[in-house]
């Protein structure tokens, strides 16, 4: 990887991310959540431990809709993760959300990634 | 102990206090007085973020207006210097076809002081089903268990028709003898009873062990009395084989006028808007799924109309919101007087309202929502020393048999909604009916509350 940091909005980031190394992603400016098939965290960067206050150790292979971001569990997240799983259909889209960081309320922008050629699922997070 | 040491004793302790409220299963929001929201746990978010119609989590109220209208001003309102506002409150979501969507919120709302509230908000859906089941069962035995001063007791064809005539029927009822081949609908009011509720009631009866309900029935001299109607299917009717004439059911009808008070207070405090005593939302949606249960049975129309008081925040601005009120409860009367007992009238919300037809058409249901904004139009609610008229908007659906299964109610309510948008661009004042063209504007808003 030699190329320049990847913004939120970039395209194939998804593939990016895969091959990113954990320093890597703990550069990125922006929140990454990776989860395997199951919705377990597997990959969690500094950005995102920094603001929601939790450390990758809790995290790491731990179902994210339910023990670490219930907030993300309805259909407007986890229900599209999982139509796309049953599908097998690509999912690249961006909303306006609000997270629970510290429990306060902070208005961010949510990519979610998934597709049926990767393993790992991204749900990515930025401040707006 | 070293500084070092504590300070990270202490940084742990945070995280793991912090990962606690995290995983919560139950809403928590810390908030001003106005809703403007201070803390909030995930839970809280997950519930409250598909309901919030700007898409923020800035204020309670706001994200909780479209379904809970009218907090704000209660939370106001609420005299003592601090305690419970509410207190497991049921907040009702649109019914979505799809499961595992919340559709009852329990909220509990406590006043810490002047400026403080905290708020718990569940998803409840689950455990007032089973309520729902367990009511019923307490029904069915209230009416076997209650002493029985006196009851008539009649056997019923498959086709809902009496079967024979004897002194119970007589004694409570002052029916005699030439009713045997009518249908069981002679004991209710013309307008409490459809053809099609006449067979549904038999249908439950086979498909639960009995039916039964509860509300004023008639007498042979047109005087009613509040009345508990029970069917239940007769054990040995295959010993008449095909007789479509033989008795299939019984049917008991006691006379509990003593206890109609109490059972109306029950209703009420769970089913009644609290302004207009209409029905609220969890009566709408519970009795919209009832009939498009029924519809999917045995399919027929089923009409719903939405009405908008027209320029609602006018009113309020201009005359202040007890006059506002006072137009709302204005609009609640006629709306009970224009339609049927059958029909489920209903205040969703602010000024928005909603009638549920069964076995409606849309050219009756197009009539009556016009008698409606025809009464409405000539009314004057007096206030204050000023005379206030207004006018109302509707928007009519129609599920036909066909599409009564497919897109539930959400689907009537977007329709009928579709229909009031259509009335209020052309000018307000007017009734508009649904047409394919009108779901094919993808410009049709969502219809804001206010939108007067």
């Amino acid at each position: 990887m030699t190329s320049a940091t990847p913004t939120f909005d970039a395209r194939g980031l998804a593939d990016i991310l895969d091959a990113s190394s954990p320093e890597q992603l703990d550069a990125l400016d922006f929140g990454v959540i990776g989860l395997d098939a199951d919705a377990k965290v597997q990959r969690y960067n500094a950005f995102e431990s920094q603001a929601a206050g939790l450390s990758p150790q809790r995290v790491i292979g731990e179902p994210l809709f339910t023990n670490v971001a219930p907030c993300l569990n309805n259909f407007m997240v986890a229900q599209r993760f999982e139509d796309a799983a049953v599908d097998a259909s690509e999912l690249d889209d961006t909303i306006d959300y609000v997270l629970t960081l510290r429990m306060r309320p902070i208005k961010v922008k949510l990519r979610l990634l998934a597709s049926a050629d990767s393993a790992t699922r991204y749900v990515l997070v930025q401040r707006r | 102990m070293p500084f070092d040491d504590s300070v990270e004793s202490l940084r742990a302790e945070h995280e793991a206090l912090m990962q606690f409220l995290y995983l919560a299963p139950v809403g928590l929001v810390q908030a001003g007085i106005d809703g403007e929201i201070v803390m909030i746990n995930p839970i809280s978010a997950q519930l409250l973020m598909p309901l919030s119609p700007d898409g923020c989590l800035t204020n309670l109220f706001t994200a909780l207006e479209g379904v809970a209208p009218g907090l704000r001003q209660e939370c106001a309102r609420y005299p003592q210097p601090n305690g419970m506002v509410f207190e497991g409150q049921h907040i009702h979501l649109r019914a979505e076809e799809r499961r595992g969507v919340p559709q009852i919120l329990s909220f509990t709302l406590l006043k810490l002081d002047a400026a403080r509230i905290m708020a718990v908000i569940q998803d409840v859906t689950a455990e007032v089903r089973r309520e729902r089941q367990l009511r019923q069962s307490d029904a069915w035995l209230n009416a076997i268990l209650t002493r029985i001063s006196d009851y008539a007791l009649a056997a019923i064809d498959r086709a809902g028709r009496l079967c024979d005539w004897n002194d119970s029927i007589a004694r409570v009822t002052g029916f005699g003898e030439h009713v045997v081949g009518s249908p069981y609908s002679i004991f209710y009011p013309p307008d409490a009873m459809t053809g099609e509720h006449l067979l549904d009631r038999l249908r439950e009866a086979d498909a639960n062990g009995w039916s039964m309900d509860e509300g004023l029935r008639l007498r042979a001299d047109g005087s009613q009395f509040w009345c508990s109607a029970l069917i239940a299917p007769l054990p040995d009717r295959e010993a008449f084989g095909d007789d479509p004439n033989a008795p299939a059911y019984c049917l008991i009808l006691r006379d509990i006028s003593d206890k109609r008070a109490a059972t109306e207070k029950r209703r009420q405090a769970a089913f009644c808007d609290h302004l207009t005593s209409l029905a609220n939302r969890r009566a709408f949606f519970e009795a919209a799924e009832l009939e498009l249960d029924r519809a999917a049975h045995t399919p027929r129309a089923l009409a719903l109309i939405v009405f908008d008081a027209d320029h609602f925040k006018h009113v309020n601005d201009r005359y202040g919101h007890p006059a506002g009120d006072r137009v709302l409860c204005d609009l609640a009367n006629i709306l009970r007087d224009t339609f049927r007992a059958v029909d489920t009238v209903a205040r969703l919300g602010g000024e928005e309202f909603a009638v549920l037809l069964p076995s409606t058409g849309i050219e009756q249901a197009l009539a009556g929502a016009e008698r409606l904004r025809l009464a409405v139009s000539t009314r004057l609610v007096a206030a204050d020393g000023a005379e206030i008229a207004y006018t109302v908007s509707a928007g009519v659906a129609v599920l036909d048999g066909a599409s009564a299964a497919g897109g539930g109610i959400d689907l009537l309510i977007k329709r009928a909604d579709e229909a009031l948008y259509q009335a209020k661009a052309q000018g307000r004042n007017r009734v508009a009916h649904w047409t394919p063209e009108l779901s094919h504007h993808a410009d049709t808003p969502q219809r804001s509350r206010n939108a007067g």
